[in-house]
């Protein structure tokens, strides 16, 4: 490894392989031999073409799936469950269709023992603060997608976890409200600088958003490369799309994968 | 002031038990068949039972019959079906027996019930337990496997241990379903109510039916089928609006606008 130990490592993983049994009853090697630290504070996307295993990797730290070798630890201590301290946002939303927009996000604080006022209170700003003002009494069918990733947002912000783990949280997003939920995620994101963990598999969103680009490529699911995306923040797109440093690390990331895919690809 | 659509809308449902009466009453007058009362008739015996009080007590007993076979079967069915939809275990110990139960008409079991409980109260409440009870497991069943694995996983992040996700996502998530489900039982409760009256003869409405048949009434007969046909209709339209109450977060919305002509 090039990088040294970081003291302020938040999140461990070490060697995780991940074994899937395909419905042919053949073992497919979704992840192999992962191994990253990622720091405090940092914002480090997980970067690949379908079927490398990157959400995979993000469910092991969420402790949603067990992995088959190795272990990922969270502030020095092995992830074995979910837990408040990782928020999931995914592609999906999932949000909770039979309660309305405050009660999704009241939802998190209320199970861990906040008073209803109280939650309601942080609920509403919350709400504000993703852009949503006036929503709070509908329910998740009357909004649209974009919407409804904001609630999603809040509603994990709400209870306070210390990593964010997003996995193609704008995946389903048409390309005006994708541009405009990355600005408002990083405009969010200054206030307080969590960490967070964005899985996806567009070159731009990564080098955008991220402190750190890690590569991945497939069959088996490797971390090819972890790029430091070295560009000032706060980070303005309009400026950004100008920047030549920006420009070069998008086309630099691309070719590296059409490299991969011309030698791999047996055309 | 109701609007002409509304009014045609609220008015349909009535329009059509009058046209039904009215065929009904030439059918009759042209067949001139003395098992075949007239519609007029039967409405007219209807006061007759009703005013009753053996009849009236025969009627609220299975009424109430049908309430504990229905709510029972409900408070077990729904859980269970819950659990097999979560945990494969629980699926792969009573799917079997579902499979073996399901085909089976319920009133066909009543002998065996009859020879062991007996003619009475528990006999046929059992039956319309069981009648209720393998829908409401079905689409429990279902509605709990459709639940979207993210939503629980975003419960477990929250700290939602197993059992509550169970209460507090997997059962709302999946109410849409059951309550589809609640309302076939609730039909069938009260088929297997009047099924189980007519073999297990002793008090019910069903009961009044058939006996009135042995006699030759035929007025009450009909009238009978008529103060059935409105007990399902009423109850099936109560709970219709009870079940659009609770899942209005789910239904899909037919008053928005299609035009602004």
């Amino acid at each position: 490894m090039t990088s040294q130990e970081p003291a302020s490592a938040i999140i461990e993983i070490d060697r995780v392989s991940q074994v899937f049994q395909t419905s042919a009853r053949k073992d497919h090697l979704a992840l192999s031999d992962i191994s990253l630290t990622i720091e405090e504070g940092a914002f480090v996307s997980i970067l690949g073409p379908s079927g490398c295993g990157k959400s995979t990797l993000l469910y092991i730290v969420g402790g949603f799936v067990n992995p088959t070798s190795g272990a990922a630890k969270m502030k020095g201590r092995a992830i074995t469950g979910p837990g408040p301290d990782r928020g999931p946002v995914f592609q999906e939303f999932a949000l909770f269709p039979w309660k309305t927009v405050l009660g999704n996000v009241m939802y998190g604080p209320r199970q861990q023992g906040v008073r209803t006022a109280e939650a309601e209170a942080q609920g509403r700003a919350l709400i504000e603060m993703v852009g949503l003002k006036g929503f709070e009494n509908f329910y998740p069918k009357e909004l649209s997608g974009g919407m409804k990733q904001r609630v999603a947002l809040a509603r994990t912000l709400a209870y306070h976890p210390e990593v964010l783990l997003m996995d193609e949280p704008f995946g389903a997003l048409d390309a005006h409200t994708r541009t405009r939920l990355q600005n408002d995620l990083l405009n969010i994101w200054e206030r307080d600088r969590k960490t967070v963990l964005f899985v996806t598999h567009s070159v731009d969103e990564a080098v955008f958003l991220s402190d750190k680009v890690v590569m991945m490529s497939k069959s088996p699911g490797r971390i090819r490369q972890v790029i430091d995306i070295d560009l000032p923040r706060p980070r303005r797109r309009n400026e950004l799309l100008l920047d030549p440093r920006y420009q070069k690390y998008v086309v630099n990331i691309e070719r590296m994968f059409d490299e991969s895919d011309e030698a791999g690809a047996p055309t | 002031m109701m609007s002409p659509a509304v009014l045609t809308r609220r008015a349909a449902p009535v329009l059509a038990c009058i046209g039904l009466l009215a065929v009904w009453q030439i059918a009759s007058l042209a067949l001139k068949n003395d098992s075949f009362p007239t519609a007029v008739e039967a409405v007219r015996a209807i006061p007759d039972i009703l005013g009753d009080k053996e009849s009236l007590t025969n009627i609220l007993d299975s009424l109430r019959r049908m309430a504990i076979g229905f709510g029972v079967a409900v408070l077990v069915s729904i859980p269970l079906g819950l659990l097999m939809g979560r945990s494969r275990t629980v699926a792969a110990f009573f799917n079997p027996l579902l499979m073996v139960i399901y085909p089976v008409p319920k009133a066909a079991l009543m002998p065996i019930i009859m020879l062991w409980l007996g003619v009475g109260d528990v006999t046929k409440t059992l039956v319309i337990f069981l009648g209720v009870s393998l829908p409401v497991i079905y689409h429990s069943f279902e509605g709990a496997k459709a639940v979207e694995e993210k939503m629980l996983w975003s419960g477990a992040a929250m700290g939602l241990s197993p059992a509550q996700r169970l209460v507090r996502i997997v059962l709302p998530a999946a109410l849409p379903e059951i309550l589809t489900g609640c309302r076939t039982g609730l039909v069938l409760a009260l088929i297997t109510m009047i099924t189980s009256e007519m073999i297990a003869r002793q008090s019910g409405a069903g009961n009044i039916l058939f006996n009135a048949l042995d006699m030759g009434q035929y007025d009450t007969v009909f009238a009978m089928i008529i103060i059935v046909g409105a007990m399902g209709i009423c109850l099936d339209a109560i709970f219709e609006r009870i079940r659009a109450r609770l899942v209005r977060w789910s239904e899909p919305q037919f008053d928005m606008p299609l035009s602004f002509s």
